[in-house]
C-alpha cells in the first residue's frame, strides 16, 4: 500500500468540503494505521513521511465527539491542523493527480 | 469505575490495529536481528520488571517499533509490563472545557499484543472521554467526570 502526501491533503479537503463523512476519513486512516502495523505501507514521496504520518494519525479519530450529535472538533480545526501538519494549503494540488488520489481513497473507504 | 479502571477492562484482544506475535517468537526475533544500542544487566526470569526497567528496555528495543510512531507525545511504563505511547494532543478550540484529543498505544511486552483507544482530555489535563478501537467497527464514547469517576457511555 502507498500513501501518498496528496491524498492525506484530499482526505483533508473533501472532510471540510462535505464530500466525505468524518467517520469515512477515520475509517480511512484507519486502514493506512492497520497496514503500516504490518508494515506494508510505502510513503511517497520518502522523505515526507512524518508528515504524512501526522495527518493520517490526525484523521484517525477526526469523527471523535463532544456529545452523541456534537463533533469534538470544528472546521477550523481541522483547517488549522491540516496546514499545521500537512504544510502550505494546495501548495502542489495543481500538478497532482486529484483523480487517481481520490479513487485510491475511495477504494480504501469502500474496503 | 475509574478511567484506569475502565482502560484495563479493555479487552487486549479487542484492538485489531495491534500485531499478534507470540511471546517467545517475538522474543527470539528480536535477538536474532536487534543489535543492542547499550548494554542492559540480566534479570532472574521470574522478577516483575519495573517501570525504570520496562523503560531501559524500550529505549534499547522497542523505541523504533512505536515510541516514533505513537509517542511523540510522551510515553509510560507500567507496573504490569505494558508501555503506553503518547500522541499528540489534537486541540480543539471551540470545545468549551475540553482542550482536544489523542491517541493511546498501549504495547504489553509480556504477549506482543497492542491495542489503541483515543482519549479526550479537559484543559486541566483530565482524560474525560474515552474511544476505543473495537473488532466490530462500532463506536462508542465512554465518559468521565473530572474526578475519574465514570459516567456513561454513548
Amino acid at each position: 500500500m502507498e500513501v501518498d502526501l496528496q491524498a492525506v491533503r484530499r482526505v483533508f479537503e473533501d472532510v471540510l468540503n462535505g464530500r466525505m463523512l468524518r467517520e469515512q476519513a477515520d475509517r480511512w486512516a484507519y486502514t493506512v494505521v492497520r497496514e503500516e502495523e504490518t508494515g506494508v505501507v510505502t510513503y511517497a514521496p520518502l522523505g515526507e513521511r512524518e508528515r504524512i504520518w501526522a495527518g493520517v494519525m490526525y484523521l484517525y479519530g477526526i469523527d471523535t465527539k463532544k456529545a452523541p450529535d456534537t463533533y469534538l472538533h470544528s472546521d477550523d480545526d481541522i483547517r488549522e491542523a491540516m496546514t499545521a501538519k500537512l504544510g502550505g494549503v494546495g501548495g502542489d494540488l495543481a500538478r497532482d493527480d486529484s483523480a487517481g488520489s481520490r479513487a485510491a481513497v475511495a477504494m480504501l473507504v469502500r474496503t | 469505575m475509574t478511567v484506569d479502571d475502565f482502560r484495563s477492562q479493555i479487552d487486549a484482544a479487542a484492538s485489531d490495529a495491534g500485531r499478534r506475535l507470540d511471546a517467545t517468537t517475538e522474543r527470539s526475533a528480536l535477538a536474532a536481528i536487534v543489535v543492542p544500542l547499550r548494554q542492559i544487566p540480566p534479570i532472574d526470569p521470574d522478577q516483575r520488571l519495573s517501570p525504570e526497567r520496562l523503560h531501559q528496555i524500550d529505549r534499547a528495543f522497542f523505541g523504533p517499533f512505536f515510541r516514533e510512531k505513537y509517542g511523540t507525545g510522551g510515553d509510560k511504563a507500567l507496573e504490569n509490563g505494558r508501555i503506553r505511547y503518547y500522541g499528540p494532543i489534537q486541540p480543539a478550540n471551540n470545545a468549551a472545557e475540553l482542550a482536544g484529543r489523542r491517541y493511546v498505544h498501549e504495547f504489553d511486552t509480556m504477549t506482543g499484543c497492542t491495542r489503541g483507544w483515543h482519549e479526550t482530555l479537559d484543559r486541566m489535563g483530565n482524560v474525560r472521554q474515552v474511544r476505543p478501537e473495537r473488532y466490530d467497527g462500532t463506536m462508542r464514547h465512554y465518559q468521565f467526570d473530572s474526578n475519574g469517576r465514570y459516567r456513561g457511555s454513548w
